[in-house]
Formats: C-alpha cells, sequence, structure tokens
C-alpha cells in the first residue's frame, strides 16, 4: 500500500508511505518519502516504483487524482479516482481543499480505453449500471467471436469521498462510516480502524470485546461466503442450489440481527471495545444456529460438487496463475484460490487470533500446505475459489463455536477516547482480513488528539480488482458474471 | 407440521422432511429436501429499526437533545428553538443518540415507516407519548401489495434496481428479496434487467457525483409512468456521506422521488412497504 498525505503545513511537504507486508513474519515495513512542496505553476513529482511493483501503478494513479502528485516515469498516468468530467487541478485530499467543495463540469477530457485492433475484433461496453442487483461498474470488453482478448474495468462510480469525509468527523463517527466503507465487510473495516486508534493510544481492548469482535468477523464471513455460493449457483444455471444456499444466508443474517440489532452487523465495533455481548442463552443460540446452518450447508456442496453441470461450468473456467496472483499481489480467497498461502488471521494475527489456529479444520500446517498444493494445481480458477469458500465456511463455523464455549471475563471498557492519550499526529496501522481479504487501514490523529487528520483504506477490493482484467481472457463473455462472482470484489471498498 | 409444532421465540423453526421421493424425479435420488417454517418474521427485539423521541420530554430539555445532535454522525438531530427535530431520512439508525441520552431519544425495533415526501420524515419532537412505526410482517404487506398490484396494473410490477453510489448495505437486503423466505415475485413483483422495462426505480446510494450522469440517463430510459423509489438514508438525504464533493446529497437532486424508504439499510419488510406506497403511484397514471 501507498498512502499520502498533505503534510505540507506541518512537515513542509506531502508524505509517501509505503506499506509492505513482510512474508513469513508478523511485520510490516513502512517507508517514509517526503515530496518536496512545489515550485508555483508545476506539479510536485516523485519517481515511481510501478516498473518494480506492478500493483504499484493504481496507488500512484489515485495519488495524482487525489493530491496532485505526478509519479513520473509511471506507464499509466491516466485519471483513476476522479472521472473525466472533473476539472483536472481539483485534488479533494489536499488540505486545502474543502468537503463541501461543489466542482463545476467540464466536458472536453476523455478516457482513453485501451484498443485491440484486428479483423473480426468487436468491443462489448458494459454499465456502469448493470442488468442484475449489483454494484455500479463500467466493462470494456474486446472480443474476437465469443471469446475476451481483453477486458478493461473502469471504477470509482461509487466514490463517495470517504477519506476526506473522515476528516471532518469525530473518532468515534468514523467508525461508522468504516463500516459503511462496504456494507457486507463492516465488522472487518471497522475492526481495522478501531485497532489502528488503539494502537496510537497504546490501549488493548478486553478478552472478551475481542473475542465478540472475532466471533463477529467469522459470521460476517460465513454470511458472504454463502451468499457468493449461492450466487455462483444460480450464474451457473442450477437454480436449486442458489435458493438452498440463500436459505441459509438468510438465517444468517437473522442471527446477525438477534446479536447485533443489525442484519449486516453494523453497530458492533467502537473503539477501546464492542457495543454487543453474547449472553450465555444468546452464544449457545449462535451457537446451535451455526451448526445447524453448517449441516445444511455440507449437503449443499456434496451436491453441487456432484451435479456435473455445475462443475463443468466452474472447473478451469478464469484462471489465474500462481504467478500472476503473486505478482499482482493478490489477497484473500482470490490468492488462495490461486495457491497462495496468505491469511492476515495467521500472518499478523490480532484479537482472538492470537494463538489460534485459522483453519481448525484442516489440522497441521503441512495439510494445509497440501491442500494449497493442489489448488496451486487447479490453476486458481472458478472451482478453485469455489472450494476455498467453502472450506472457511466450514473454518469459520468451528471458529465461532470454539471462542463462543471459551468466552471469559467481562467487557468493561476502558475509557480511551481522552483526549491526552492519543498523540498529535500519532498514526499506526490496522488490519484485518474481511472475507474479500486483508483490508488495511492507516490512520493519523490530528494535532488535538481527538479528530481524524487522515485516514487511508485499502480494502482487499482495491488489490483484486485487476486480477479479474487477467482471469477473463481466453475465456468465453458469458462466463464472465461467474468469474467476477467468483472473485466477489467490492465496487464501494473499492471506490471509497 | 402442524400449529402445535410451531416454536414462538425462534424465528427459524425447522422441520426435516427427508421426502425424497417427490423431488427425486428432477434433481436424482441424492437429493433431500429439507421444509423450514418460518414465523414470527417480525424484527429481533434488538434490532434498530427506527428512533423515536422518549416521551414525556420536556422539550425544554435542551441539554439532553443538544448531546444528541453532538453524537450524530449524519446530523440527524437538529435543536433549535423551538425544540429538537428528528430528520429520519438521515438517520443511519447506529443508535449513539441512545448512548449518549437515553432519556430523549429510544430505539425501536419496528422499521421507520416509508413516506411519499420529503417532508414527512422530518419529525418534530412533542411532548407526549413516543410512538414508534408499524411493525408487519413480509405476508401482511406482500398480501396487500400483491392485492394492489392486481387491482392496479393487472400485471405483475417490474423494478429496476440501480445502485447510485451505495455501500452495497441496501444492495444486500434488495437482494434479499429475492430469497426462498421473501420471495417476491409470488406477490407479482419482478426485477427486470433494463430501465426500459420497469415500472419503478429502486435506487440505492448518494447519487456520487461519478454516477449523476448515469443515473439521469436510467431515468430517461425508463418509460413512462415510472415511479422513483429512494432506498436508504443515503439515497433520502446522503446519509452519514452528506453533501460533499463527491456527492449529491440523495437522489432526489438528480431525479424526482415519490417514495423516500429510511433506514441503514431498510429491512426487506421496509423495502416491500415502500413497493406498496409506490404502486399506488404507478397504478393510477397507468390505467389513465
Amino acid at each position: 500500500m501507498i498512502a499520502c498525505s498533505d503534510e505540507r503545513r506541518t512537515a513542509g511537504g506531502f508524505a509517501l508511505r509505503y506499506v509492505f507486508d513482510v512474508e513469513g513474519a508478523d511485520i510490516f515495513i513502512v517507508l517514509l518519502s517526503r515530496v518536496e512542496d512545489w515550485k508555483p505553476g508545476s506539479p510536485p513529482t516523485y519517481p515511481s516504483v510501478a516498473l518494480l511493483i506492478p500493483s504499484a501503478t493504481l496507488y500512484e494513479r489515485e495519488i495524482k487524482d487525489m493530491f496532485g502528485l505526478v509519479a513520473e516515469g509511471s506507464p499509466d498516468s491516466r485519471p483513476l479516482v476522479l472521472h473525466e468530467q472533473w476539472p483536472e487541478d481539483a485534488h479533494p485530499l489536499r488540505k486545502d481543499y474543502t468537503l463541501q467543495t461543489k466542482q463545476s463540469r467540464v466536458g472536453d477530457r476523455r478516457y482513453q480505453f485501451l484498443e485491440v485492433e484486428g479483423e473480426g475484433v468487436s468491443e462489448i461496453p458494459v454499465g456502469p449500471v448493470h442488468a442484475g442487483i449489483i454494484e455500479p461498474g463500467h466493462f470494456r470488453f474486446s472480443i474476437l467471436g465469443e471469446t475476451v482478448v481483453n477486458l478493461e474495468t473502469r471504477l470509482y462510480y461509487t466514490h463517495r469521498g470517504v477519506e476526506k469525509l473522515a476528516e471532518n468527523l469525530t473518532l468515534d463517527q468514523v467508525v461508522l462510516l468504516s463500516e459503511r466503507i462496504s456494507g457486507d465487510e463492516a465488522i472487518a473495516n471497522s475492526t481495522a480502524y478501531c485497532q489502528s486508534i488503539e494502537k496510537i493510544a497504546g490501549v488493548e481492548p478486553p478478552r472478551r470485546a475481542t473475542q465478540v469482535r472475532t466471533v463477529c468477523a467469522e459470521m460476517e464471513r460465513v454470511y458472504n461466503h454463502l451468499g457468493t455460493l449461492a450466487a455462483l449457483s444460480l450464474d451457473a444455471g442450477f437454480a436449486y442450489g442458489y435458493a438452498r444456499l440463500a436459505l441459509l444466508k438468510e438465517r444468517m443474517m437473522r442471527l446477525n440481527e438477534e446479536v447485533a440489532g443489525s442484519r449486516l452487523l453494523f453497530g458492533v465495533n467502537r473503539i477501546g471495545g464492542v457495543n454487543v455481548d453474547f449472553t450465555h442463552q444468546l452464544a449457545r443460540r449462535a451457537v446451535e444456529e451455526m451448526g445447524q446452518v453448517r449441516g445444511d450447508f455440507e449437503k449443499v456442496v456434496k451436491l453441487l460438487r456432484s451435479e456435473s453441470s455445475v462443475m463443468d461450468r466452474l472447473s478451469g473456467t478464469g484462471r489465474i496463475q500462481l504467478e500472476s496472483a503473486v505478482e499482482m499481489g493478490l489477497l484473500g480467497v482470490a490468492a488462495r484460490g490461486s495457491g497462495m498461502d496468505c491469511d492476515t488471521r495467521r500472518d499478523h494475527p490480532y484479537g482472538a487470533y492470537r494463538g489460534m489456529k485459522t483453519d481448525l479444520r484442516e489440522g497441521t500446517r503441512r495439510q494445509i500446505t497440501e491442500r494449497m498444493i493442489k489448488m496451486a494445481k487447479a490453476g486458481g480458477d472458478v472451482l478453485a475459489r469455489f472450494e476455498a469458500r467453502a472450506s472457511e465456511v466450514m473454518s469459520s463455523t468451528d471458529m465461532v463455536k470454539e471462542i463462543l464455549e471459551d468466552l471469559d471475563g467481562d467487557l468493561r471498557l476502558r475509557d480511551l477516547v481522552a483526549e491526552d492519550m492519543l498523540e498529535p499526529f500519532g498514526n499506526a496501522l490496522g488490519y484485518a482480513e474481511s472475507h474479500r481479504g486483508q483490508t488495511l487501514h492507516w490512520v493519523m490523529v490530528g494535532e488535538d488528539g481527538h479528530s481524524v487528520f487522515r485516514y487511508k483504506v485499502r480494502t482487499a477490493s482495491f488489490a483484486n480488482w485487476p486480477a479479474i482484467e487477467l482471469a477473463v481472457l481466453n475465456d468465453i463473455v458469458a462466463d464472465f458474471p461467474l468469474i467476477n462472482k467468483s472473485l466477489d470484489l467490492s465496487y464501494a471498498g473499492n471506490d471509497l | 407440521m402442524t400449529e402445535g409444532e410451531k416454536a414462538e421465540d425462534a424465528p427459524i423453526s425447522k422441520a426435516s422432511n427427508r421426502g425424497v421421493g417427490h423431488s427425486g424425479s428432477i434433481l436424482g435420488n441424492h437429493v433431500e429436501t429439507d421444509k423450514m417454517l418460518l414465523e414470527g418474521t417480525r424484527s429481533a427485539p434488538g434490532f434498530r429499526g427506527d428512533v423515536i423521541f422518549q416521551p414525556y420530554v420536556s422539550r425544554l430539555d435542551a441539554e439532553l437533545f443538544k448531546r444528541g445532535e453532538e453524537v450524530c454522525a449524519s446530523k440527524a438531530i437538529a435543536v433549535g428553538p423551538e425544540g429538537a427535530a428528528l430528520d429520519k431520512g438521515k438517520c443511519i439508525m447506529c443508535g449513539m443518540c441512545q448512548q449518549v441520552a437515553p432519556q430523549a431519544f429510544k430505539m425501536v425495533n419496528s422499521f421507520a415507516v416509508p413516506v411519499t415526501t420529503r417532508r414527512d420524515l422530518l419529525v418534530a419532537q412533542m411532548p407526549g407519548p413516543g410512538e414508534g412505526g408499524p411493525s408487519q410482517t413480509v405476508d401482511e404487506i406482500g398480501a396487500r401489495l400483491s392485492h394492489r398490484i392486481k387491482k392496479l396494473l393487472g400485471r405483475s410490477l417490474a423494478i429496476r434496481e440501480v445502485d447510485a453510489g451505495s455501500c452495497n448495505g441496501c444492495e444486500v437486503e434488495v437482494s434479499a428479496l429475492n430469497n426462498p423466505v421473501y420471495d417476491i415475485e409470488r406477490f407479482g413483483i419482478h426485477f427486470v434487467a433494463s430501465p426500459r422495462h420497469a415500472d419503478v426505480l429502486l435506487v440505492t446510494g448518494v447519487a456520487s457525483r461519478n454516477l449523476e450522469l448515469a443515473l439521469r440517463r436510467t431515468f430517461e430510459a425508463t418509460p413512462d409512468p415510472k415511479v422513483v423509489v429512494a432506498v436508504g438514508a443515503c439515497a433520502c438525504s446522503g446519509g452519514i456521506f452528506g453533501d460533499t464533493y463527491a456527492t449529491s446529497g440523495g437522489i432526489g437532486k438528480v431525479v424526482p422521488v415519490d417514495v423516500f424508504v429510511p433506514g441503514c439499510p431498510p429491512r426487506p419488510e421496509a423495502l416491500l412497504y415502500g413497493l406498496l406506497l409506490a404502486v399506488d403511484r404507478v397504478g393510477p397514471a397507468a390505467s389513465a
């Protein structure tokens, strides 16, 4: 991740923080680089790293739009967040740009899509308003017959100004905002945000609070995976599988409602702890309900695996090779489906994941590795991601059971937001594994210690979106919905 | 399953009916069918569906309301010399006001009632008993809906869902309408793939600046008579995202809105209730 912040007033320039996740160790390395204030008339520049690290391209394009810093030598400098109707000199995340600015629309800019030329090649533009009940984005397919030869995605239609808005809210209100970065990732994002504030303040939430957080995080994973698998089944033309799985998802959402007062688990997290608790009765009910869901789920998955019409659609479709996955820096299920062994819950354990095996079902590390090798052999197709999700539903229900049976302590909240606890411009990295993958939140608090100076969010969707352009190559257009669903990308989580 | 077996407390009670026989012919002998019965589909006791003023709080108790105003992230609470006012179109049902001033605000588990004018979502604080919205079940609303659709349209109601910059929470609830529990096709409602086939546009999200044009074009592509339903706090008012450089402060700034469905996100029952209001709007125009 590259996090930029406008520190011209306080540190005489822009700051670029390059965050690297270290493989095999519980460490994040943060490199800080300062870009001095510019000479009037020319934008500030810094050297691009995109040719060394391809996944940096998107960050550099984002920084160019939001801060007006130009990455010199970048292979792609097209606008990203701000579409062509924005004036070129609008940079919303600069400190001298106010939240309520209403920019005029300009009409003379055009976005340059990659054009594929050749006999018989045609283009299909899709979106931003789609045919299904999904989020908005634009897809430009170049096809030869039915085969996709190139796909270009154009996102940021749901850009709501989350990061800028956070700078105008109180620390507690940003928790609510973080839940709404991507509605179905409420727990993961609010956990990551709360953790970064807790880290700045140097406090640990009570053990029971971390347990509740973790249980809710796993419930979130289960209901979303069930939804994704249901949709996969529907897109493969197997309505019965959809109906069964959608029913299970609904049951999970009702359980969410009982636990959190919200079907999407909004309102669980707060800085320093949680707002909800599991009574003995509720914990028993949750374990029982998830046990039933899991029992049914196993039956449905067994059925799906035995339906050749479904398996045939999933198998070999939307391949992402391991090398490409590593190069693009994929996260979560998308990465694990290609055999990349990464999971924030295990690699950077937080909250109640400390000292816990994240894949209880598989047992030893060796068995996990064997499963990964098997997946890598499958070449990261839709089926591999299907199986990865299915096994996570199992392991998550196991984890919920294990934690709920081991709840202890009380929820006594420490008075965290005492203003003197947060040092001026203190900053920290919060992270969590959502059902999509690692979500990273970097927060710097303001001079007064109780406002947000800069809130940088990088959800797993941001890292995983480029994968779809690769996964659809040489598949037919009709398989696109299936591939899209198998990667389960959030538009809102990407666009912010 | 007989009446006697129904469990009152559990929202879902389940009985297994391993009747392989009737489905076996279609799906092969390995398919098991389960019979699920859903009852008491009303909200869970702790569900945050609506916020009301506590009964019998003097409007002079400005201090309490002020506390609510300060903590409210979406600026739904406004305290003026006339007393406190609550904008349910902005409320994200987070319950923070109840946390800081339980004497003044109360979260209730019945959903906030959808309305046809933006003004109706503004609630002024009155000394007196507070009130919550209806807590009808899907089947109750659905039966009325299905009756209205048949009577007014004589065919099914076609809906086009448009995401105009939401967090995807509303999408989760809108797609829940299609699951076997809500199964709204049984009431004569179906989601269509194009605005050209739609009677109703179900719009979620803040109407982000990057989507304004697409929203306007979708509206223009929908044949008359058409009804626009704003779903969720964001579509009603901008919600927590408000009116900023990137948002419009509600879809009402871009297209005319006929029905407002408050909530963050509105639960499926509230969506159905909103559709009930929408049918009444599309019906007369269609038959005229």
